[in-house]
């Protein structure tokens, strides 16, 4: 008896000890991110800035591997010993990053960086607002990071004078952004079908969709355009004379044009109805996925390099033709046959109004921001790893690697010594660097093999030098979309949705767009187009 | 006359009932907990609600707005919009859903040999331990333009069409799922209430000449009353929560069908994640969905009594 009332005692102890242990934990982030960093504060040094070793929390996409990768990577373990930092890293996934970091700022758990896409979102302002997370001091004493600030849509970022994050620049222009969203199709199938001559305007390139769906060359029930996320869509079909319109499917990045005499959303613009037109025309000629509303983008990459689908709407440009297309797929299936002789990439087609207009988006993607509980101390070690990072020789080594061992100059060009892949040998390299800034343009190289595939890397080339000489980004004041009043600080444009909810729609175009706009003025459309051209004769912005 | 005789109980006080059943207690002290720390402790939170939350301040420290998030929540048109979806799909997951288990259970009742009845539990039962984020996929192939659903329509003549994009069809697809998912689940606990209804009375009621259904009704029925009202209770309690099944939702739609199907739970999530609104405006929104389900869950329970049954309280 004694014995079985020492069992069950012991059962009740362990159960509450594991209820316990469950709701314990967690604050080993909160500790090593606030207790290092005020432990740094004591000590002073007057020579040697670095001279107190400092732990830097990371929450970034994988930052687990990624960061447990510097073990093997010399030129970051060379970097972070310079500065005398660790990183520790608070994982993140592309699936639950937008949350858990909404999660964390609301439960005071904010890692020292993190990296989010939040610009003009409603949580972000009042981060801002509300102190969350920590401005940027003077940039004065990192040159490289304060030259950074100067790209207009950049430097636009400031609130009241002071910079709350440092955006992942991608592109020097707004022109880069063509490669944000790119259509390839299979130039194999419509020669099969018949097409002689590569689809310039949106005639020939519907012509060439119906002739491939028609002909279904090879028998595979082939549709027409499919694309990789729904989020995609507005950057295709927007361009058929709207190509302001066109917006990165956060809801937060409308921008704005001057119609009638004042600043409106371009979306409701007068040009919005002829593209929605021609987007439902497409629909309704089976020159567009039936299944579009639903596509995961492996699927749509299957589908594509099967040939199930005649052309595919994807995001990541040439880098990511090469590593989704070509090394994941194409490859293995077509192993004897040159992709780019199969696969060709849409330029801009001229639209209604004899433009060739591509999407328009910021010149960066995501952003870094900074704990507020982040110390003074601590930040001017962040600041001076991002300005190191960005500086010419921080670039350089994170590109090309080690000069004498990976590479070495010749003629002032870099050529490349080393003939591993520098992934291989290097794999945080990426890592640290893309913490910092994309500079994606940097990869439109012929030296540089990130492009893997060569004939991939050339076209790439060829591609954005063709943009950058015939193709215009039209008119537009990227301050406007920046611009913060009460309603529009609220508002949201999901686009994306909208155009997808109307293509599938059994109503006609003009009923389902008047339905939506009913919806936005409901939400205050109206509103702010007033309160954003008020403050735009405030501001002066003309 | 003499006086009635009582026979007294010794009355004892709390402390000593609970120390002569300490083990007992000691057992339920780790499930009390588990209420009091996840369910009870963060109800403070309701007081969102009445507040716009304020990042720097936390849940206790925002600012109060008194009923502001009420009188936006009832003029947001997508909010109403959510509300009427979730009640339309609960309540009719609800009447399509809840009888299937009970007719399937006394369906695999009347099979005479175990192993069939077995047979068919097992394969009914097996949907329910697989994820809706699995299943969606399944579903989306099924009803894709080269699923099976497309080749038999055309088979037959049909146009292909996909029912997951289509406001008049994704509701019906919804419901025809969750039955799928849920019926052999749900079924069991039926299936051990027949269980415990005295064989002797089945064989004495062929014995005196009633035919298969009359024994159903007479006898398999009246077992199953009571489990039959606990469980609507429970059902109709968790009507809003389980009956617009967020993951089931969530994994198969898209904004075409958004009209027909975004839920209250889906719009808190689009709205809070995507859009990124106030925590305090969301808080609101799950406030009148519980105040809605406590309502729900007090009609059922007194319906269940009126009718004769005993009741959750």
């Amino acid at each position: 008896m004694r014995r079985k009332k020492i069992w069950t005692l012991a059962m009740c102890i362990t159960l509450m000890a594991s209820l316990l242990a469950a709701c314990g934990g967690g604050n080993n982030d909160k500790a090593a991110s606030n207790g290092e960093g005020s432990s740094s504060t004591n000590s002073s040094s007057t020579d040697n800035p670095y001279k107190d070793p400092m732990t830097i929390s990371v929450g970034y996409w994988d930052a687990d591997v990624e960061i447990a990768n510097i073990e093997k990577d010399k030129i970051v373990q060379q970097i972070l010993e310079k500065f005398n930092i660790t990183l520790k890293p608070v994982n993140t996934t592309w699936d639950d990053y937008a949350q858990k970091i909404q999660m964390w700022a609301a439960s005071d758990q904010l890692p020292d960086i993190f990296a989010i896409d939040a610009v003009g979102t409603q949580y972000q302002r009042k981060w801002v607002d509300q102190g969350v997370v920590k401005a940027l001091p003077d940039l004065t004493p990192y040159p490289n990071l304060a030259e950074y600030f100067e790209a207009p849509d950049i430097k636009g970022l400031s609130v009241d004078g002071k910079h709350y994050t440092v955006p992942r620049r991608m592109f020097p222009s707004v022109d880069w952004s063509a490669l944000d969203r790119v259509v390839l199709y299979r130039w194999d199938l419509a020669q099969k079908a018949g097409i002689t001559k590569e689809p310039e305007t949106w005639e020939e390139f519907e012509a060439m969709l119906d002739a491939i769906v028609k002909a279904d060359p090879e028998g595979k029930n082939v549709t027409g355009l499919t694309s990789t996320t729904t989020k995609m869509l507005g950057g295709f079909f927007w361009l058929y004379g709207n190509p302001v319109a066109t917006s990165d499917g956060s809801g937060s990045d409308f921008k704005w044009i001057k119609e009638d005499g004042k600043y409106i959303p371009a979306i409701y613009s007068k040009k919005t109805l002829p593209a929605l037109q021609n987007m439902k025309e497409m629909f309704n000629k089976g020159l567009i996925d039936p299944d579009i509303a639903l596509v995961k983008p492996s699927d749509s990459y299957d589908n594509f390099v099967a040939g199930k689908s005649a052309a595919l709407l994807s995001g990541g440009g040439f880098i990511n033709y090469n590593k989704e297309i070509y090394e994941k797929r194409w490859k293995s299936a077509y192993p004897d046959q040159d992709i780019t002789q199969s696969v060709k990439v849409l330029k801009p087609l001229v639209g209604p109004d004899g433009e060739r207009s591509h999407a328009i988006f910021k010149t960066y993607w995501s952003e870094s921001y900074f704990s507020n509980k982040v110390d003074d101390k601590k930040m001017a070690r962040i600041m001076a790893l991002y300005d190191y990072v960005l500086s010419p020789e921080g670039k350089d080594l994170l590109t090309y690697g080690i000069e004498g061992e990976d590479y070495k100059i010749e003629d002032g060009k870099k050529v490349m010594i080393e003939t591993r892949s520098l992934i291989e040998k290097y794999p945080a390299r990426l890592f640290l660097k893309e913490l910092v800034a994309y500079e994606t343009s940097d990869r439109y190289n012929l030296d540089d093999p990130t492009i893997a595939n060569e004939a991939i890397r050339k076209e790439a080339v060829e591609y954005i030098d063709w943009i950058l000489n015939n193709t215009k980004v039209p008119d537009y004041n990227i301050l406007l979309t920046y611009i913060s009043t009460p309603t529009k600080d609220k508002f949201s444009v999901l686009d994306h949705d909208d155009l997808l909810k109307m293509m599938l729609s059994k109503e006609s175009v003009e009923d389902s767009w008047n339905s939506i706009l009913k919806d936005y003025k409901a939400k205050g459309l109206d509103k702010m187009i007033e309160e954003v051209n008020e403050k735009a004769k405030e501001e002066g912005i003309e | 006359m003499a006086d009635p005789v009582t026979v007294r109980t010794p009355k004892r006080s709390l402390g000593k009932t609970i120390l002569q059943y300490k083990y007992f207690y000691l057992m339920v002290l780790p499930i009390l907990l588990w209420y009091a720390l996840f369910s009870y402790a963060p109800m403070y939170g309701v007081t969102l609600a009445f507040k716009t939350f304020n990042y720097g301040k936390g849940i206790l420290g925002s600012p109060w707005v008194g009923l502001e998030n009420f009188q936006t929540l009832l003029t947001d048109p997508e909010f109403r919009r959510a509300f009427w979806n979730t009640v339309i799909i609960s309540l009719m997951k609800l009447l399509i859903h809840f009888p299937m288990p009970i007719i399937l259970a006394i369906v695999l009742y009347e099979f005479s040999k175990t192993k069939i009845r077995r047979f068919f539990q097992t394969i009914l039962t097996f949907p329910h331990f697989i994820s809706w984020i699995v299943l969606a996929g399944i579903i989306i192939n099924i009803l894709s333009k080269d699923g099976i659903y497309n080749q038999i329509m055309m088979l037959f003549g049909g146009n292909p069409s996909s029912p997951l994009v289509d406001e008049g069809a994704f509701r019906p697809v919804l419901y025809i799922t969750h039955v799928w998912r849920e019926i052999g689940w749900d079924s069991i606990i039926y299936l051990a209430a027949l269980s415990g209804i005295n064989p002797e009375l089945f064989e004495a009621a062929e014995v005196d000449g009633a035919n298969r259904f009359r024994r159903l009704l007479n006898i398999a029925w009246p077992g199953l009353k009571s489990t039959v009202a606990v469980l609507l209770i429970l059902q109709v309690g968790q009507l809003l929560t389980q009956g617009s099944s967020f993951d089931q939702i969530f994994n198969m739609y898209s904004s075409p069908v958004y009209s027909v199907a975004d839920t209250i739970d889906t719009y808190i999530y689009r709205t809070s994640f995507t859009v990124g609104g106030d925590f305090g405006y969301m808080t609101a929104v799950g406030v009148v969905k519980s105040v809605i389900s406590l309502v729900l869950l007090w009609a059922a329970n007194t319906f269940a009594k009126k009718m004769g049954e005993e009741g959750l309280y």
